[in-house]
Parts: C-alpha cells; structure tokens; sequence
C-alpha cells in the first residue's frame, strides 16, 4: 500500500508530463535526496545502539563515575561525533564532485559525436556535388580533424549504433513500472478470486453439483468425475516401477 | 443418404472461457461480449445472432468492464489499467491507454457518447474525453477510499454514481466532487457478512439509483437525499450484474446462482398513475454465476461462467410471434476449431493457447448398421504444440499431407514442418517468416499441400509456395482501394485453381490462382457468410449464409447454378430455416458430384441436389426410414435434405473417404465439470 500512494498522486499529471524531459531531472535530485539522507540517518542509528549498551551495563551493576571522567568522556563522544559528521560531509562533497565531473564527461560525450556526424553529413553531401579532384582535398580535411579531435570516429561508430537501435524493432520499458503494474493485477485477481470462490460464499464441488440431477433420474449413473486420480499417485509409481522392474527380471531369466 | 463409417471423436478437450462482459449497441444491433480470457466478440442480432467479429484475447489483459460509444466505438478496459480501444474494420487494437490508476474494474459511456469514465483499483474515477481517434484523460474525480467496481452515468450526463465497497457515492460531474455517500447494510439474512460489494449500479433519470450488491440485495436509493427507498432481497448468493432498459420502464439482474430476475415498473392498480417497481419474472438459464446482464429493446441478454451466452426475448415486446421469439443459447464459436488432414487420418484442434495434433483409431472388426464397433487401435496423441507469448491463437491450420502445421497469433506468424517416422514425430519450424505475414485471420493449404493461403489481418490474400523445409511469396491480392474490410473465410478449389475469399459484410471474391487476379464477384448478400466450399471438377462455389439460405455459384460461368435458382424461386423449408446455429463447414463426395455434405452444432446434412426439393408440407427431418418400408412410400418421402441428429454438440465432420466419416462431438456435461465451483443449492429429494 506504500507503494501504491505516490505513484496514484503522480499518476494523472506523468501522463502529460511523460512528453517533456522533466522526469529524469526529478529522478536525479530524488538520488541526490537519498544520498543526503543517508548518513543522518546512520547518525541517528548511533545513538541508538549505546542506549543498548548502556542497558545492559545497568543490568550488570551501577558503576561509580567522578565527574570529570564523565565530563572528559562525554567530550570525547561529542568529538567523536562531529569528526565522523564531517568525514561524512567530506566524503558526500568528494563522491558529489565526481558525479558531476561524469555528467559533465557525458555531456561532452553525446555533444561531440553530434557535431561531427553533422560535419561529416555535410561533407558527404558535398563529395557527391564537387568532383573527384575535390574528393582528396576533402579526405585529407577529414583525416586532420580526425587527427585534432582523436578518437572520434569510434565514437560515431558508437553513435550510430544507437540510431539504429532506436528502429521500433523492441519497445523499451522500466522493469520497476512492470513488476509494480504485475503485483497490482495479481493482488486485483486474488480480490475478485476471494469475493466469488473465497470463504464464506457457499459454493459446491462441480462433483456435488451434477450428482443433484443424478440422484432423482429413475437410472443412476456414475459420478461425473467418480475417481480422484490424485489418490495414491506415489503408491501407483512404486508399483509402476516394481512391475517393470519385474518383467526386466522375468525377462533375463527366461533367456537363460 | 448412404452408410458410413463414423469415426465418433470425443476426445477434443475444448472449454469455452467464461462469459465476464456484454455491451448492446442499439444503434446497429449489436453485441460485443468479452471472455475471461480477453477474447472479445461481436453477434450481429439482426444477422440471425451470428458471431461475425473476434479479437483474440491476451493473457495479461482480463477484460473486466465493455462499453460502446460514441456510435460504433467499441472501449474494454480490465485489469492490467489500460483502456483499449478495437478497430472494427480491421479486426485488431487500435491502441491501448494507460489510465495510471492501477486496475480498472469498471467503465462507463456518458448519454451523449463523447466521455468515457473509468472506475479503478485506487479508488479514484478518471474521465476521458473521446477525441475523433483516440481519447485523452481528462480529469480525476474526487479520490475514494476503496476500489470503484461499478458506475452508472445519469441520463443527463450531469451526476454519476459509483458503487464501492460497503457504500455508493453520487459525484457531480461538473464539480467532481461526491455528494452522497450511501452506506450499504452488510447485514445478510441477519448475519454480519464481511464485506459487501456493490457489483453494480445503474442511475435513473428521475434520480433514483439501482444497487446489486453481494449480499443478494437489489436496493433502490434517492440520490437528492442519499436514503434507501427500497429493498428485495432475492438471492442468497451475490447479485452480480445489473442492466436497464432505455426507457427505464425494466431493469433485469443476474446473481451466482444462476437465475436471472426481470423487474419491471408496474401500476399499483390498474386505474393509478402511480407506479412502482416489481420483480416479475425469473429465468434459470445458467447453472453458474451469471456475471453480465444486459437488456435490448426486446430481449433480456445474459452470459456468465457457465460460458452460454442466453438470449431471451420478450413476449410483451415481440410482434410476431415466429421462431425470432424463441430462446437463444451460443455456447460454441461460429467458426472452426477443428482441421482435418485426410490423407494422414489426423485431426488438429485448435485451443486458446495451444494446438493439439491426434492420430484417429482404427479397427478391424465389421458389424451391421448401428453397431459400435471396438477399437483395434486406440487415438493416437501426437503433439502438443504450445505457443510463445501470452497471445491466442487466432486461426490454424494443417495441410491435407498432414505434414505443415501453421498458425497465428496477433502479432507472430508460424510454420512448422512435420516429419512422421512410424509413431513418433518431429517438427521442425521454418524460420524467417517475411514480414508482412504478422498476423492472419485465415489460413488455408492447397489440397495438393504445396500452396498455402494467408488472409491477412490488412485485408490483403498473400499466396506462398511451400517448397520442402522453405517457402517461396508467389502473390499478393491487395484489397481494393477504398475498403479496409480484412476477409476472414477463404476456400480453395481441389484442382487448386480457384480462390474464394469473404469478408464480414461483403460479398465473396473469386481469385484466379493462375493468372493471379480476381476473377469475379458473388453479388453481396445481406447477411454474413459462415462458410464456403468449392466442389470439385464442377469448380461450383457453395456458400452457406448465416440465416440458413445456401447459394450454389458456378465460379466458370459466372453465375448462379440451377439448382441455386430453383431452391431460391421454393424457398427453403420453414424448419430449416428456424436452425439457430450457423453452417460451419462445407464438404463434397469425392464420387458423388451431386451431394453436398454440411453441418452446423445440432446436426449433419447431406444435400443430394438429384432429389426433390421439400416443401413446407413434408417432414424434413425424416426419422431414418424402417426396412420393412415399402420402396414405393420411401421414394414418396424421400427428399434432397437428409438430416442426422444423432451427433451434438457437433463442432467438426467431414468425409475422411468415401465410406469414412469423422464426427468431433463435444458433450456439455463434460464442459460443465472444468468449469469452477457453482453455488450450493438446496435441492428437495436430494
């Protein structure tokens, strides 16, 4: 049921907002909301376990603690705390850093491809125009840039590989949409399963049912279904392996 | 009518899925009814209650609610929350919409045709209004607390009401907000049952709302105030299905035990203008749960798990009282599940997800007329053949050789190749089936094995040559411009020759195989075509329509035959044309040119065109004539129109050969102990 009630809220307005780009940008700052909420929540998990431990020392016996001590211990913790909420804070800034070093890696990634399949495009648009004299002029235009912007062709290979996969030959989906829309209809068919066939509705066997039309018909017939072939299907193999097992036995002694 | 050999097959384990919806549609007499397993079908009420139209069901799409709108738009909407819409020309889904709101249990038209409005498991009510070719959400309705199993639009399109579980709201379609919330008495019999379900609800003009629910109550509120008016109790089951006339003057519910009550508005004396409603008429017409009601002009209409689809008329609302008043039950689709392969004694059945090849039996002993004779050799099963995908099979077929099986889903296309080595066999499929073989509505093999006939669901007949283990495209027939009908019957001549190819309304297209163009056009007819054949050596094309007429067309000469005329100018006898199960399968003798072998559900017809034709004075269904008869009152008797009885329900016979036939009967009794649980009943004596 948690799981049904912010997909519901967001369910009328993702059908218009599908079209534009906004949900993936909302999807990144609920991960960056995650990660935030992570080690608050480990900090709050501390605490947690010393009053366990401090029970069981009440358990044990009441120790004596001079003041001091107490007070010195009490620092400790405190620093201890805070170095181990800054650590947290370093750490979230540096893994933060990265994230965005990669994004901006892959910004450049998808920008370049672009502008050369672009050049590239043009420049075959212009072979075909210009002549073949023109041709080697061209070539060699290519190879310097393929040369300045390095491995740039493989890249475009990558690129294309991609447009073609975009062809309707299979549909994309997320797996978690899936699985959610699953459980909902199995959940949905248990309902309408346990509202007609479920306790309480008094229903019959199919059995039951046509042996009422028998028992009044002046000749008795046998019962629809008048063997349980479930009754004793270990019992029938053993027996079913026993006899062939025999006949193998019968076999060879005959033959000798 | 000659003796033959029966081969007597009940082994076709075939269960018709339980009936979950049906929707009339007035305006051209219609009914789609879908099935728990997604198929949904359409019977033409005017066309003698033929099931013209199907569309093959989908494992993960259970259709639990079915509304015409907008005219001739056909919406289902069910359980995996997509609302589809079908195309009626072209006989697929158009598309399908997520409606986002988990589930959808319920689905309703606005009076006016232009809003769909959906009831779903998270409780909220969605509105869709119906765009030219698609529809577009629109708005959500105030949230409920639990699922929306059922909702009813007031004639004025300005309030509607929702029934839920323990209560039923009344929204107000301009604000969307609930104005009442009717809490309904869980109490049953005076017992606290669990919970109680409002399985349906309908809203009349005057303001009142109708409620069936699980507890067997059929209650009347008053939306302006939100109080009960009236309660019946009338079952000690559920009462699950609720629907009203047009002018509001009858409703007629269906419960689980089976039984069908109509209400209507009666006076309170025969002087009063004040009226109420009263409970008139019960019918017992299903054995189970009877799970969707639905009420035209002149016939209350029900289907449910026992999956018989029952009409029954009216009397007060029937004109003439012919055989058009009678009772209707269709259990058994008005098409073939079964296929023959002669040469080989093999018979493949067609299930919903799976095909089934056998071997028949033989036997060695001979007795006299009407003899069983024991079996020397049992039926042979020999493939199972499940399909991939959660799609139904739409149509299949194996070749006369017995040795190319292919079938369809809606959207794969597959062939297979068999090789028989003594009992056993192996299959072998042929792969790369090109690409506009998606989906078909017919397939057909040549009788020689070595074409194989497509119709396809974009209307156009695509011939292959089947080569072994490959296949070759020889020819696409496009269909011609401006129609978009897809054919769904196909026949070919013996000689290979001929094509024959119909559609849902009009008229049946000859194609020269040959020369590769149509060759000519059946004059259309007003009603479907259930089923055609193409005689031998003659090349006369038969056609069996669906309200019992049978033409004979000389596809050479481009006209009807004389003996099509003669039978056209006397007109069939009034008892064969009082049938109420369509033709299904034609077949010739293949020594006697002048008989022609049909049958539909209830009984096996030999036509000998050589005899007489009856009129309505004679018996024409002759009891087989005794020995000791005179030759004299026989030859008085004897007619063109031999008629068995003694197979039903018949869903397959044909001639194996000259002296051999194959009967696939499938008992009803045997259908019914598949089928779930009914409710227990007291029954007195027992």
């Amino acid at each position: 049921m948690v799981q049904l009630r912010p997909r519901a809220s967001r369910a009328p307005a993702s059908a218009s907002a599908m079209v534009d780009e906004g949900p993936p940008a909302s999807e990144e700052e609920a991960e960056h909301g995650l990660l935030l909420g992570q080690p608050s929540s480990g900090s709050a998990a501390e605490p947690l376990e010393e009053d366990e431990e401090d029970d069981e020392l009440d358990d044990e016996a009441p120790e004596e603690l001079t003041f001091a001590s107490a007070q010195a211990e009490a620092k400790e913790e405190e620093r201890r705390v805070r170095e181990t909420v800054r650590r947290d804070k370093t750490l979230l800034k540096e893994k933060r850093k990265r994230r965005e070093e990669l994004f901006i890696e892959q910004k450049k990634r998808k920008l370049l491809p672009d502008t050369i399949l672009d050049k590239l495009t043009a420049a075959s648009q212009t072979d075909l125009k210009k002549s073949p004299v023109k041709l080697k002029e061209v070539k060699l235009q290519k190879k310097n840039e393929e040369c300045e912007q390095g491995s740039d062709s493989k890249k475009a290979k990558v690129r294309k590989v991609q447009t073609v996969g975009q062809n309707k030959s299979y549909l994309a989906l997320r797996l978690k949409d899936q699985d959610l829309r699953d459980s909902r209809q199995q959940a949905a068919k248990a309902f309408i399963q346990n509202c007609l066939y479920g306790p309480g509705t008094n229903r019959t066997t199919v059995n039951k049912f046509l042996s009422l039309d028998n028992k009044r018909l002046p000749v008795k017939k046998a019962a629809a279904q008048f063997l349980n072939h479930a009754w004793g299907s270990q019992k029938k193999q053993n027996a079913k392996r026993f006899k062939r097992r025999w006949m193998v036995r019968k076999m060879k002694t005959s033959k000798k | 009518m000659g003796e033959f050999k029966v081969h007597r097959v009940r082994f076709f384990n075939y269960v018709p899925s339980g009936i979950r919806c049906v929707a009339y549609n007035n305006q051209s007499n219609r009914l789609a009814v879908s099935r728990t397993d997604g198929t949904v079908e359409i019977y033409n009420l005017s066309a003698n209650y033929f099931q013209e139209k199907f569309f093959p069901g989908h494992e993960s799409r259970a259709t639990e609610a079915l509304c015409w709108a907008k005219g001739q738009r056909l919406f289902s909407a069910g359980l995996n929350g997509e609302i589809i819409e079908y195309d009626l020309q072209a006989l697929n889904v158009k598309y399908a919409v997520d409606a986002f709101g988990g589930p959808i249990w319920s689905m309703a038209a606005s009076p006016s045709g232009s809003q769909l409005l959906v009831g779903c498991e998270d409780g909220s009510v969605k509105l869709f209004q119906i765009t030219p070719d698609k529809i577009q959400f629109e708005r959500n309705f105030d949230r409920q607390k639990s699922r929306i199993l059922s909702l009813s639009w007031h004639p004025s399109g300005t309030h509607i009401a929702a029934g839920s579980i323990d209560y039923i709201s009344v929204f107000d379609v301009k604000s969307g907000s609930a104005i009442h919330k009717m809490l309904v008495d869980r109490q049953y019999m005076g017992v606290s049952k669990r919970k109680c379900i409002i399985w349906g609800v309908a809203f009349l003009s005057d303001g009142t709302v109708i409620s069936v629910d699980s507890a067997g109550k059929v209650q009347f509120w008053d939306s302006a105030t939100g109080t009960l008016v009236k309660n019946h109790l009338i079952a000690n089951a559920d009462v699950q299905s609720i629907a009203i006339s047009d002018q509001e003057d009858s409703f007629v519910v269906g419960t689980a035990e089976g039984t069908v009550f109509h209400f209507q508005l009666v006076s309170v004396t025969s002087s009063s203008s004040e009226k109420q409603w009263v409970r008139t008429k019960p019918f017992q017409h299903h054995t189970h749960d009877v799970r969707a009601v639905a009420h035209s002009p002149t016939a209350l209409i029900s289907g449910g798990t026992d999956t018989h689809l029952v009409i029954r008329p009216l009397m007060e609302k029937v004109e003439v009282k012919n055989y058009d008043a009678a009772l209707r039950k269709i259990t058994f689709p008005h098409r073939r599940l079964v296929f023959c392969a002669k040469k080989k004694q093999l018979l493949l059945f067609q299930f919903a997800h799976h095909l089934e090849l056998w071997r028949l039996g033989s036997t060695v002993a001979t007795g006299k007329h009407g003899d069983t004779l024991p079996l020397s050799k049992n039926a042979d099963h020999l493939l199972h053949l499940k399909t991939k995908g959660p799609e139904n099979i739409i149509c299949s077929c194996i070749s006369p050789c017995g040795s190319w099986v292919a079938y369809s889903t809606a959207s794969r296309f597959f062939l297979y190749r068999l090789n028989y080595d003594h009992d056993s066999v192996s299959l072998q499929r042929v792969s790369k089936m090109p690409a506009f073989l998606r989906s078909a509505l017919h397939i057909l093999f040549s009788e020689d094995s070595s074409k194989l006939f497509v119709a396809s669901s974009q209307g156009s007949l695509h011939i292959i040559r089947l080569l072994e283990g490959s296949f070759k495209h020889l020819h696409t027939f496009q269909p011609q411009s401006g129609t978009v009908e897809s054919m769904c019957l196909l026949a070919v001549s013996p000689d290979g020759n001929w094509l024959a190819a119909s559609g849902t309304s009009a008229g049946v297209h000859v194609y020269n195989v040959k020369h590769l163009k149509l060759h000519c056009t059946v004059p259309a007819y007003n009603f479907p075509v259930t089923a055609l054949a193409i005689a031998p050596k003659t090349n006369n094309l038969v056609i069996a329509h669906s309200d019992q007429q049978v033409f004979e067309y000389s596809i050479p000469d481009k006209q009807y035959t004389e003996w099509s005329r003669t039978i056209q100018k006397q007109g069939f006898h009034h008892l064969w044309l009082q049938r109420d199960t369509p033709i299904t399968h034609i077949s010739f003798h293949p020594k006697r040119p002048m008989h022609i072998l049909l049958h539909d559900a209830y009984m096996f017809c030999i036509i000998d065109k050589s005899l007489p034709l009856p009129n309505d004075k004679t018996l024409l269904y002759n009891p087989l004539p005794p020995t000791n008869e005179s030759d004299v009152i026989r030859r008085r008797t004897a007619h063109a129109f031999k008629i068995s009885k003694i197979y039903k329900p018949l869903l397959f016979m044909d001639l194996l050969d000259e002296k051999t036939l194959v009967a696939v009967e499938r008992p009803l009794d045997d259908i019914i102990a598949q089928l779930p649980p009914p409710i227990k009943k007291k029954k007195f004596g027992t």
